[in-house]
């Protein structure tokens, strides 16, 4: 059973790749032909399509659209920026162990500019950019990957043969885009460029240039959750749903914690204690270690990284939290539980502070009781009523 | 011997909600620290042991109480038939007053400023700060409670929360904010029962147990 919802949406689905199939160029390789040689077969193709309409949380009647998309896939336009970043989301995209449907996906992908792996240099590189920005205005999809810096007016960052600022190249490119993703902590809030004491002032790519974007998060994010939303993006003709923080819901609406396939050890109190102790071995919760999947919103648990083969907590560490903003800081110390987090460089946590506050107060109470009872108790034996505090 | 008057200070109503707030919030400090430092139960197999997962429940099912409790007194500070005390919380914007209080806290002078209104100016704001913490508190915790149970009640109220966790800076500073809160209560117990205790001692209106009689005891031709 299909709800009339899914049935709507699918019809609004097909006149959009039909339109998408006529406004944008023709795809530049026969997606299922590039299949075959890299010896992936049918089958495989098919249930890699299964996965991914599962993952964007729809139901099975999608599962010719996903595969009619995939096929579209190469006829999207898309701009690749790199600003103050370590590469290390391309990285993440480009490295696998063996082709999979994804890394094929974005092999073929219309890649217009993208500075690290271009052919082009120097000036022809710029009018590949330029070339992209004047032939398809408000189809191409910008993606940007690396913060912003806007201390010294911008200038702690300049790129290309003309010297522009991060702000000019991105307003440049962004203002005709179709959509602005951002790829990766950097270009979302500012990443590890910005974590105290942000000596750049570098912040994300929304807030230095004013406009909303599509959030990829993640350290770097998985590859599944950004083909993912550039085929929700050929299917229905715009961004899927975004939470507070402009991440996709359908990949960033579960925590991590809730998910975790060491979750059942957290809940029967099975805790890791120290690196290497029996719990360790016997794949219990990270909890005590700081894993931080408690506070993390990612589909890490389902997906993994690397072809599916393993994530960070299946590893044996625990999540560092670095879909959320501000992560670098507000999840640290990363082995230790959030609440052992340290003022002044020094040992002091919440706790410790806690308790040296709640043993003065007592002693202070305890003093000043001496005290009150050696003043009223004294003045009240003047008055010649009772004697001593305290005593009915 | 001058005539003791007693005189009804604390409805039936503040008096149940005065305890059951204790009661629940000492079973949460001690489920919260259980929480935040859980103990591993290292025998028998995992599908037999629940034991976070109890704890959580506690401090869950009281948070909610916590909660109840909460607007209950907030319900009574403005509309309780008795006595609508939440002029008398402001007791601490008499500024002379206020000075005269800490005077006799710190045994300076020996009389306190006139006994206005229902509490000294001290204590209203004392009272004001536990009220904002209490509320700090269960914002934090149905939160924190919201982001791992996504249906019903508890889904309708994170949805309405969910831009104070962004405000203050994702899941993980909610938790660090709860738990730093939670020191709040800690210091405001020992004040708090101590006062109580003093006030027994130095005034001898019989403070201590009007939190169950209901009764103070004032001395002369009230």
């Amino acid at each position: 059973m299909v709800g009339k919802h899914y049935r709507r949406l699918l019809e609004q689905c097909k006149i959009r790749m039909d339109r998408f199939e006529k406004e944008y160029p023709a795809p530049r390789e026969d997606f299922q032909a590039l299949l075959k040689e890299r010896g992936v077969s049918r089958r495989d193709f098919l249930k890699w399509t299964s996965f991914m309409t599962a993952a964007l949380m729809l139901p099975p009647i999608f599962k010719p659209m996903v595969t009619r998309a995939a096929e579209n896939f190469s006829r999207l336009p898309v701009v690749w920026l790199h600003f103050a970043e370590c590469t290390g989301c391309s990285e993440a995209f480009l490295r696998s162990s063996y082709p999979n449907v994804d890394d094929i996906l974005l092999e073929t992908i219309s890649l217009e500019y993208h500075e690290t792996i271009m052919a082009a240099a120097g000036d022809q590189a710029e009018k590949c950019l330029e070339d992209c920005i004047h032939h398809f205005p408000g189809k191409y999809v910008c993606v940007i990957e690396g913060a912003i810096p806007q201390g010294l007016n911008g200038q702690f960052m300049r790129l290309g043969p003309k010297g522009e600022t991060g702000v000019q190249i991105g307003k440049k490119v962004t203002s005709k885009a179709a959509a602005t993703i951002c790829i990766g902590s950097c270009a979302i809030w500012g990443g590890i460029p910005s974590a105290r004491p942000n000596p750049t002032d570098a912040v994300g790519v929304s807030k230095a240039l004013g406009i909303s974007t599509v959030n990829i998060a993640g350290c770097p994010p998985n590859t599944v959750n950004f083909t993912g939303t550039l085929l929700y993006f050929i299917m229905f003709g715009a961004m899927p749903p975004l939470d507070g923080q402009g991440r996709p819901i359908w990949a960033y609406g579960k925590r991590v914690h809730d998910f975790c396939e060491r979750r059942p050890h957290y809940d029967a109190g099975e805790f890791v204690e120290q690196w290497g102790d029996e719990g360790a071995r016997r794949g219990w919760c990270l909890y005590k270690v700081g894993c931080k999947g408690p506070y993390t919103f990612a589909n890490c648990p389902h997906l993994r990284f690397n072809d599916h083969i393993s994530w960070p907590v299946m590893a044996g560490h625990g999540c560092i939290g670095c879909t959320e903003s501000g992560f670098w800081d507000t999840m640290a110390p990363y082995e230790k539980p959030i609440h052992e987090a340290t003022f002044g460089g020094g040992e002091r946590t919440v706790d410790k502070i806690g308790t040296v506050l709640t043993v003065a107060t007592v002693a202070g109470v305890a003093a000043h009781g001496v005290l009150s009872a050696m003043r009223h108790g004294r003045t009240d034996k003047k008055d010649g009523t009772t004697t001593g505090a305290g005593k009915e | 011997m001058e005539a003791v008057v007693p005189k009804k200070h604390w409805t039936v109503a503040i008096r149940i909600n005065h305890w059951a707030m204790a009661f629940a919030i000492f079973v949460l400090i001690g489920t919260g620290f259980l929480i935040a430092y859980p103990v591993t139960v290292p025998g028998g197999e995992t599908w037999q042991k629940f034991s976070v997962g109890y704890i959580r429940f506690v401090h869950i099912l009281f948070g909610m109480f916590l909660a109840l409790l909460f607007l209950w007194r907030v319900y009574l500070a403005f509309f309780s038939t008795f006595r609508a005390d939440w002029k008398d919380l402001l007791a601490f914007t008499n500024i002379p007053n206020t000075v005269q209080q800490i005077k006799f806290y710190l045994l300076i002078d020996k009389k306190g400023p006139p006994h206005t209104g229902l509490y000294g100016p001290m204590q209203s704001l004392a009272y004001l700060g536990l009220f904002g913490m209490v509320f700090l508190i269960v914002v934090t915790g149905i939160i924190l409670m919201g982001a791992g149970y996504g249906a019903g009640f508890t889904a309708l109220l994170y949805g309405i929360l969910k831009p104070v966790e962004r405000l203050m800076g994702g899941l993980a500073m909610v938790r660090y904010i709860h738990h730093v809160l939670t020191w709040g209560f800690v210091l405001f117990i020992v004040v708090h029962v101590y006062m109580a205790f003093w006030y027994d001692a130095v005034l001898k209106q019989g403070t201590l147990s009007s939190m169950v009689s209901g009764y103070m005891f004032e001395k002369g031709d009230h």
